[in-house]
């Protein structure tokens, strides 16, 4: 924090090779998520249904609050260090406030679909959306820092 | 707001907040639905119960539940403590009050399960009295970022600090 708020131009130039080396993780995490997302079928409606209401019976509750609980950490931390990282970078204030909204509103979404496929029985399809959403406004999260905080980015504020 | 500096901070923080509510809010259900709410239910959950076929915790079950704990609580404490301390919302008896309560009902917390499983089991209320401590701590720390970070009244100030038109920004 107190480099993001008060280092100034040069200790973000001293940071930038921390930053990557964060953003190329935070990326591998993303990725393996997506995969392990994939692999259970979460990226299919049918496959979403098949998994949460399992011959038609639903998931117990705790196994959805669990999904919650390690999802928030996840989704929660990353976006955090992610938006702080993007603060400090040439990106204008109204993109990353955009950028902020729809990855904090897609996650959150993502972490509670999975009640709503087992309340209505079906609408696999929203959970489908809520990870692409979700994954994909992370990733722009991602890529932007990684573009600001390339060779001649992150020395100023958006 | 603390300090002006921060304000650029402002969506971050909050969003930080929000899933800090998250975590609680899940970690409070799940504790009640599979630990239960009173020191019987828990030495119960971890010494298992023959009249309902429920076998005793194994340690590497324990350790499955404990190793990403130990890592995911304290860095979650550290952030949350490290913006709060930053913005110096708190005196510094009450900062540190709260940091030694929140990082000793994590510790207490999740060692309580060992203890109670080979131990001793009466140790069950200090997994509760933990997991409250816990509890109250984050939904503190949830409070704090949202009041130094939330622009409550600060219209009614009359000013606007810098980037305060970017609400998420």
């Amino acid at each position: 924090m107190r480099f993001l708020v008060s280092g100034g131009p040069e200790a973000i130039v001293r940071a930038r090779a921390p930053v990557r080396v964060l953003l190329a993780f935070g990326a591998l995490a993303l990725a393996a998520l997506a995969a392990q997302r994939v692999l259970q079928g979460g990226l299919s409606p049918g496959g979403v249904e098949a998994h949460y209401l399992a011959g038609g019976q639903p998931l117990p509750a705790a196994a959805l609050w669990e999904e919650v609980h390690a999802g928030a950490f996840l989704y929660g931390f990353l976006l955090f260090v992610l938006a702080s990282l993007l603060v400090v970078s040439p990106v204008p204030a109204r993109t990353r406030s955009a950028l902020l909204a729809v990855a904090f509103v897609a996650t959150v979404a993502d972490l509670l679909a999975p009640f709503a496929v087992i309340a209505v029985g079906g609408w696999g399809a929203l959970r489908v959306a809520t990870f692409v959403l979700a994954v994909g406004a992370l990733a722009a999260h991602v890529a932007v820092a990684a573009l600001a905080f390339g060779r001649n980015g992150g020395n100023g504020r958006g | 707001m603390v300090d002006p500096r921060l304000t650029p901070f402002r969506g971050p923080a909050l969003a930080f907040a929000s899933y800090l509510l998250l975590q609680a809010g899940s970690a409070a259900v799940l504790f009640a639905v599979k630990l239960g709410t009173t020191p019987g239910q828990v030495a119960e959950f971890y010494l298992g119960s023959e009249e309902r076929f429920a076998a005793p915790r194994s340690l590497p079950g324990l350790l499955e539940v404990a190793v990403p704990h130990l890592l995911a609580v304290p860095l979650v404490l550290f952030a949350a403590a490290h913006v709060v301390g930053y913005a110096r919302a708190l005196g510094r008896r009450a900062f540190v009050a709260l940091v030694a309560l929140s990082f000793g009902s994590a510790a207490a917390g999740i060692s309580a399960g060992f203890l109670v499983r080979f131990a001793a089991p009466e140790l069950a209320w200090l997994k509760l009295v933990a997991f409250v401590g816990l509890e109250a701590s984050l939904l503190t720390w949830a409070g704090l970022l949202v009041a130094i970070f939330a622009p409550i009244g600060e219209r009614s100030r009359g000013r606007a600090p810098e980037g305060a038109g970017a609400a998420l920004g």
